[in-house]
C-alpha cells in the first residue's frame, strides 16, 4: 500500500494505493493520521488507485471521518471501483460517506 | 484442466496478520484456477481474509504463536454447479465466530461500532458457513456456489 497526503484545491487529498487488506492498515493508519490534525479542509480519500479493501481499512476510514464530522468537516470517498463500492454497500458504509 | 492440477490447495500460516498477502495469493490464485470472474474472486478472498483474521486475533491467547491452516476444495453438484469450500483450522481456545450477533449496517457514522464487520462481510459474501468444534481443534468452513 501507498499512501500520501496533499494539499489540492483547498482539500486535504489522501492518495490510497494498491490493497488495503489487514497486514497494511497499521501503516496506512499511520500514514493517514495527519488527517486528524486537519483544520479548516475538507477532505477527499482518492480510491481510483485502491484495488481492494477489507474491514481493517474500513475501519480507518470510519475512524477519519468521526473525527473529521466532530469538526464540521466533510469526507468524500472518489474513485472507487466497482469491487470496492460493493464492500461500502454491504457494509453500509455506502450511506455514511460522500462520494465523488 | 491442467492448472487445476498443479494448484496448491492448502496453506499454513502463523496467527499474525503480516500473513495476510501470503492468505489472498493464494486464495486469488485459487479462485483463478476455478475460473471464477474477478468480482467472485474479490468476495471470497475478502471472506477469507476476514474468517482467518478473526482466528488470528482471538483464537490463541495474547502472545502465544499459533498455525492457522487453509484448505481449499471444489466440488461438483449433478447439475453441473460447482461450490468451493475453505476449510479454515486451529487449535486455539473454542471460538465460534458465527455465534456473534450481527452488526447494524445502518446506524450513522457516529454511531457505528468499530467491530462486528468481518463476520458480517463473511455472510454477505459466502453462501454457507459452519463452524465446528472437533478434537480441540476449531473448524470454520466458507463454501460458495460458483457459476461454471
Amino acid at each position: 500500500m501507498k499512501t500520501t497526503i496533499q494539499e489540492q484545491d483547498g482539500y486535504m487529498v489522501a492518495m490510497l494505493e494498491g490493497n488495503l487488506d489487514t497486514a497494511a492498515a497499521p501503516e496506512t493508519e499511520k500514514a493517514l493520521s495527519p488527517l486528524n490534525q486537519v483544520e479548516g479542509k475538507d477532505i477527499i480519500l482518492d480510491c481510483t488507485q485502491l484495488a481492494y479493501i477489507s474491514s481493517a481499512g474500513l475501519r480507518i476510514f470510519l475512524v477519519v471521518l468521526q473525527n473529521a464530522q466532530a469538526k464540521g468537516r466533510h469526507v468524500y470517498i472518489k474513485g472507487i471501483n466497482d469491487k470496492v463500492r460493493t464492500v461500502f454497500t454491504i457494509t453500509g458504509f455506502s450511506n455514511i460517506f460522500e462520494f465523488m | 484442466m491442467e492448472s487445476e492440477m498443479n494448484m496448491q490447495k492448502s496453506i499454513v500460516l502463523t496467527n499474525n496478520t503480516r500473513d495476510v498477502p501470503r492468505l489472498n495469493v493464494f486464495v486469488e490464485e485459487f479462485c483463478q484456477g476455478m475460473g471464477t470472474d474477478e468480482m467472485v474472486a474479490m468476495q471470497v478472498k475478502l471472506a477469507v481474509e476476514e474468517a482467518v483474521v478473526n482466528v488470528m486475533n482471538y483464537a490463541y491467547p495474547p502472545g502465544q504463536q499459533g498455525n492457522v491452516n487453509i484448505e481449499a476444495a471444489a466440488t461438483q453438484s449433478d447439475d453441473g454447479n460447482t461450490c468451493i469450500t475453505f476449510t479454515i483450522t486451529d487449535s486455539g481456545q473454542f471460538f465460534d465466530p458465527t455465534a456473534k450477533a450481527d452488526v447494524d449496517i445502518t446506524l450513522a457514522a457516529e454511531e457505528r461500532q468499530i467491530g462486528g464487520l468481518g463476520i458480517h462481510i463473511m455472510r454477505q459474501n459466502m453462501d454457507s458457513i459452519n463452524y465446528r468444534r472437533i478434537n480441540n481443534l476449531n473448524m470454520l468452513t466458507l463454501s460458495k456456489q460458483i457459476k461454471n
